[in-house]
């Protein structure tokens, strides 16, 4: 089959199993086209034309080569050849791989990739009766095939080539070359491409002993005096037989290294030129902003100056023009004056003139007489005849030196403009300070700043609101002494060498507010809550509150572990707790400035349901004594002399208790006298006030009477009660409530006998009442836990 | 879960050890079960044993609540009224439920001997078998088997203590009509031996009712001095022990209340005077029936559960 079996391994393969040998070619001349070294781009032409060939023909070999193989058992040689062909596929891969990631064409490298896929199915139908194709293969394979397997082989590991020399020895053995094997061969392409990120690493070292082997057989050279890659047996009788040679696989390796070194290289070039560019392009932007920015600069500034100048000028043309009449008008006077003066003593000329004519010697002598009087008299007037005024223009000098300043103002630094004061921060402030931030106008230069306060305060502006002012050389101040919860306006000016800014907008701060006052008589607690209400202690109003609470160890000691609860907007909590611990509780408020100190604690403890007596509910008649807890109820009086509270009951001489408002289990106890008649149980916080206790549905009771015969007991709701006799008269009552069981129940707590339970769906909230029908006193006991007994009612 | 089928087991061996050894130790202890079914996680179980005090096989519900299968629980006895036997109260109480949920022990014994052919027993309905009135007959005929007294008060709870996972130390009783009366004597007899009382439509004052004063005629003689130590409201009026906290459950339209069989006023009355504690509920519209047993059983069974549990 072979044409030119120079290599007699490679031909015997190539015979023997054409599906592996076309393979191979394909591989390699791909191979070829990619990498670009020489080749005949023919090649691939043909292979298309080969795409999916008929069945009939694919069956052509498969005998010879059953046949082939049996007769020269060089089945050994088969794997490694096809190992060394798939691995000129990874080698064009990885080269492609290389180039793209050089130029950056990840997109190429899918295509290529499709290509190659495409390419796979080809090895089984390649070249079956395409003589042409067959010859030029195996031509190629004597020369170039191994150059590159060298190549390839020494860039990678031995372990992959054995991986991919049996998925090769797979396909190749399957004589039946069909679809299925297409498939499989593009799977096994898929695999490579995943593999060759692998193979990347591979060492080369490794693949060391094939080389050697390689060698041995075939052997292309490079002669280094021509610089042309030449046949081994050239250098024995051809032209090059006096030239230097050396590996054409070196050379082949030595130019790669070199090229790639020189791409790195241009790489770098060329990122740094971008960066370059980059760079120049920022600072083009920047110097055209800038000389903008400074264009603006001079042309305010000189304008400045044009206008100083312009004025100036008309300044000193106006004194001029001042100073020239002044002048003219002095010397018109002296003139005047002196032409005066020129008439009278012409006149005394004319007259002595005329004496001197007159030929009467008395009249003469007389007249000569009076002439001369006047003479002298004429004599005696003082003739001025220095001129006063300097013709000259006396102050040559023009001062320039307030434009010179301006002149040099406008080189110097800019005074600065107004800076922004920041608004309040959170937490800043504290209930006796707070902490102001400014930021100067961009790029103004500031030596230091002036920050200028004051309360703000609804009143008019008086003169006697005091501004205080603080020299800052940072751009943040913290004022202190001031008073809590207080609104403070604040505006600063910068200053530098030039002059001082305007002041910034006033910003209004505020002082953290006073700690809330908690009222211990409005808090009530139960095994897993505490109502917390408390006072707000600022006269301004604040934003929030927050609740911390410690436990207490038995040993009183407060716990490090504080929890908050934060943003609370009104004046009460409900804070849920764990059972029987002891709490401390403290409230703070908080505003935009910052938190106030904690208020006075209270103390909670969650042992059982505590809560207080709501006085105002109480009959006037029903008197709450000292201790809060216990009632007690006169003599009657004259009822129309009471004045009663809304909200307080009018019927019955009751109190109703602030229960927690918490659906949970509640117990309470009543201390009282056997022969005090009294309606003790719970009530809906509206239940009528002018109602009587257990005779309506807002209300369940249990009442006590003293009969003639017997104690007896009622337990009401809505006028009826179940007839329960009790035999002995209960001095210490237990009421449990327990929402979650819909239940109230009453105890006999001396002796924990159960004395009867309501079941009720209480729909709202139940507050205690303690009514009492004659005079006498209930004494109330809660912030004790549910007796464990009671667990079963 | 492996500690609690530990529990199971060794609960279960036991068992029966206890009742291997009790075998041979008194033969005639021995028990037998009748039947057994699950109940509440639970079981309702019915034995049968020779009696050595009523000389007669002897039959007994007991209802073993889950928490059996673990540790001991507390014994409560239940007595039951004329003409009734063990199945009674099993099947109409509906006591189960509360008794698993509070892990009770539930006894209910019969109400009398039976089938000792004496003669007059099964005459009628109130005297004989059936109606023993839980006390130890002294007349000659009776005095053989009808010691009812002596078998509630000490053979059963000993063969249910020897035989099943129950603390002797926590028992109390509880009954209706005839079996309130016994739980009731039971009660006010053995200071301090039951923890907690309660009853339905006892009859508080046998003494002074026509079935009390016929039966103890037929048991005890003419003697009504004999009388005085099985009448509630007698004992009561004498009682010095500990406390006791007695809940008592009475229809108001029981037909034999009207009929002067209970007289819980008396009881009430003396407990008054004594200084027992007592609650005395009248519950309008109910009458005599298991029907009214069954609305308030699980009020009684928590009564007893806060003393035996506590």
């Amino acid at each position: 089959m072979s044409s030119s079996p120079t290599a007699t391994t490679e031909t015997e393969t190539t015979s023997n199993n054409p599906d592996k040998v076309s393979a191979g070619d394909l591989d390699q001349s791909k191979d070829e086209t990619t990498s670009g070294l020489d080749e005949d781009p023919e090649g691939l032409k043909f292979y298309h034309m080969d795409l999916y060939e008929s069945k009939e023909r694919l069956d052509i070999f498969p005998d010879v080569q059953v046949t082939e193989k049996k007769g020269h058992g060089v089945t050994a040689e088969v794997p490694e050849q096809s190992g060394e062909k798939d691995q000129l596929e990874y080698s064009s891969q990885k080269e492609i791989d290389e180039l793209a990631r050089l130029y950056g064409l990840e997109e190429d490298k899918e295509i290529v990739e499709d290509f190659r896929v495409e390419q796979t199915p080809l090895p089984g139908v390649s070249d079956k009766g395409e003589t042409f194709i067959q010859k030029y293969n195996v031509e190629h394979k004597k020369i170039k095939p191994q150059q590159s397997v060298e190549n390839r082989e020494q860039e990678y590991g031995t372990k992959i080539f054995q991986d991919t020399m049996q998925e090769h020895d797979d396909v190749s053995s399957n004589s039946h070359f069909d679809e299925e094997a297409v498939n499989n061969a593009t799977n096994r392409e898929n695999q490579r491409i995943d593999t060759d990120s692998k193979l990347d690493k591979n060492d080369s070292t490794q693949s060391e002993p094939t080389t050697q082997h390689q060698k041995e057989e075939i052997a292309d050279i490079y002669c280094v005096t021509c610089e042309t890659p030449i046949r081994a047996f050239e250098k024995l009788f051809g032209i090059h037989k006096e030239h230097e040679v050396t590996e054409l696989s070196n050379v082949i390796q030595d130019v790669k290294e070199e090229i790639h070194n020189n791409m790195c290289k241009l790489e770098e070039q060329i990122a740094q030129l971008e960066n370059l560019a980059i760079h120049l392009e920022e600072i083009f932007i920047s110097v055209e902003e800038n000389v903008v920015r400074q264009e603006q600069n001079f042309e305010i500034r000189y304008n400045e100056v044009m206008q100083a100048l312009t004025q100036r000028y008309e300044e000193k043309l106006q004194t001029l023009g001042e100073e020239k009449r002044e002048k003219l008008e002095s010397l018109y006077d002296q003139l005047v004056a002196s032409g005066k003066k020129l008439d009278s003593s012409r006149e005394l000329m004319e007259s002595i003139q005329e004496l001197l004519k007159s030929k009467e010697k008395v009249e003469f002598i007389k007249t000569a007489v009076n002439t001369a009087d006047r003479v002298e008299e004429f004599f005696k007037t003082d003739t001025e005849l220095e001129i006063s005024i300097n013709p000259e223009y006396e102050n040559k000098t023009i001062d320039f030196s307030d434009v010179q300043q301006l002149m040099d103002s406008i080189s110097a630094v800019p005074a600065p403009s107004a800076p922004i004061v920041n608004p309040q921060s959170p937490n800043s402030a504290t209930g006796t300070s707070v902490r102001v931030c400014w930021s100067p106008f961009s790029e103004d230069t500031v030596e230091c700043y002036q920050l200028y306060y004051k309360p703000v305060s609804d009143d008019p502006p008086t003169e006697q609101q005091t501004e205080f002012m603080m020299k800052v050389k940072e751009t943040y101040c913290t004022v202190y002494n001031l008073i809590l919860n207080t609104q403070y306006e604040f505006w600063v000016t910068a200053l530098n060498t030039t002059g001082i800014s305007p002041a910034s907008e006033r910003a209004v701060y505020v002082t953290a507010p006073s700690p809330p006052i908690i009222k211990p008589k409005d808090c009530r607690s139960c095994e897993t809550a505490a109502l917390v209400r408390w006072e707000s202690g600022n006269m301004n109003p604040v934003d929030s509150y927050t609740v911390e609470l410690c436990k207490v160890s038995t040993e009183d000691h407060e716990s490090d572990i504080t929890e908050s609860i934060v943003g609370i907007p009104t004046c009460e909590s409900l804070i849920q707790l764990d059972p029987r611990e002891k709490y401390h509780i403290y409230v703070r408020a908080v505003n935009v400035g910052g938190v106030s100190e904690r208020s006075k604690p209270i103390t909670i403890h969650t042992t059982g349901t505590f809560f207080h007596l709501n006085e105002e509910t109480a009959h006037p008649l029903l008197s709450i004594l000292e201790d809060g807890f216990t009632i007690a109820c006169q003599e009657e009086e004259s009822l129309l002399d009471f004045s009663y509270h809304y909200n307080s009951f009018t019927r019955c001489i009751a109190v109703m208790g602030n229960l927690i408002p918490v659906k949970g289990k509640h117990y309470w106890e009543v201390d009282t006298d056997e022969n005090v008649e009294y309606r003790i149980g719970v009530a809906f916080e509206d239940t009528n006030r002018n109602g009587v206790f257990g005779t309506n549905n807002t209300s369940w009771c249990m009442r006590h009477i003293v009969t003639p015969s017997r104690h007896k007991y009622e337990f009401l709701h809505c006028g009826s009660t179940p007839d329960v006799w009790i035999t002995i008269p209960p001095r210490k009552i237990g009421i449990l409530l327990d929402y979650e069981k819909w239940k109230l129940s009453f105890f006999n707590m001396d002796l924990l006998q159960h004395l009867y339970t309501f079941s009720c769906h209480f729909q709202h909230l139940v507050h205690p009442i303690f009514a009492l029908e004659k005079p006498g006193v209930l004494r109330i006991r809660n912030g004790v836990g549910v007796p464990k007994c009671l667990s079963f009612f | 879960m492996i500690f609690s089928f530990l529990f199971k087991k060794s609960a279960a061996s036991y068992l029966e050890v206890e009742l291997r050894s009790k075998g041979t130790r008194f033969a005639e202890m021995a028990l037998k079960q009748v039947s057994s079914n699950k109940c509440f996680e639970g079981f309702q179980k019915v034995f049968e044993h020779d009696s050595t005090e009523l000389k007669c096989r002897m039959r007994f519900g007991i209802y073993l609540p889950p928490k059996a299968d673990t540790r001991k629980c507390p014994v409560l006895y239940w007595l039951s009224g004329l003409t009734c036997t063990e199945q009674n109260f099993i099947t109409k109480a509906g006591h189960q439920q509360a008794a698993a949920e509070h892990g009770l022990i539930v006894v209910a014994p019969d109400t009398s001997p039976r089938g000792c052919n004496i003669e007059g027993e099964d005459e009628s309905w109130d005297f004989g078998t059936g109606a023993s009135f839980y006390v130890n007959a002294t007349e000659e005929s009776w005095k053989t088997n009808y010691r009812m007294y002596s078998y509630i008060t000490e053979e059963l709870p000993q063969l249910v203590n020897s035989n099943f996972p129950a603390d002797p130390e926590r028992m109390s009783i509880f009954g209706h009509s005839m079996g309130g009366h016994g739980a009731l004597i039971c009660a006010l007899k053995n200071p301090g031996k039951y923890k907690s009382v309660s009853a339905f439509a006892p009859i508080c004052n046998p003494t002074q009712c026509p079935w009390g004063r016929k039966a103890f005629s037929g048991y005890l003689g003419l003697d009504q001095t004999k009388w005085e130590p099985y009448d509630a409201t007698l004992l009561a009026k004498s009682y010095s022990g500990s406390q006791l906290d007695i809940l008592i459950d009475q229809g108001k339209d029981d037909q034999f209340l009207a009929a002067g069989q209970l007289l819980p006023d008396n009881f009430i009355a003396a407990c008054t005077e004594r200084k027992i504690p007592v609650v005395f509920r009248l519950q309008q519209g109910y009458d005599h029936s298991y029907f009214f047993i069954s609305t308030f059983i699980n009020d009684h069974i928590k009564h007893h559960a806060k003393y035996l549990n506590a």
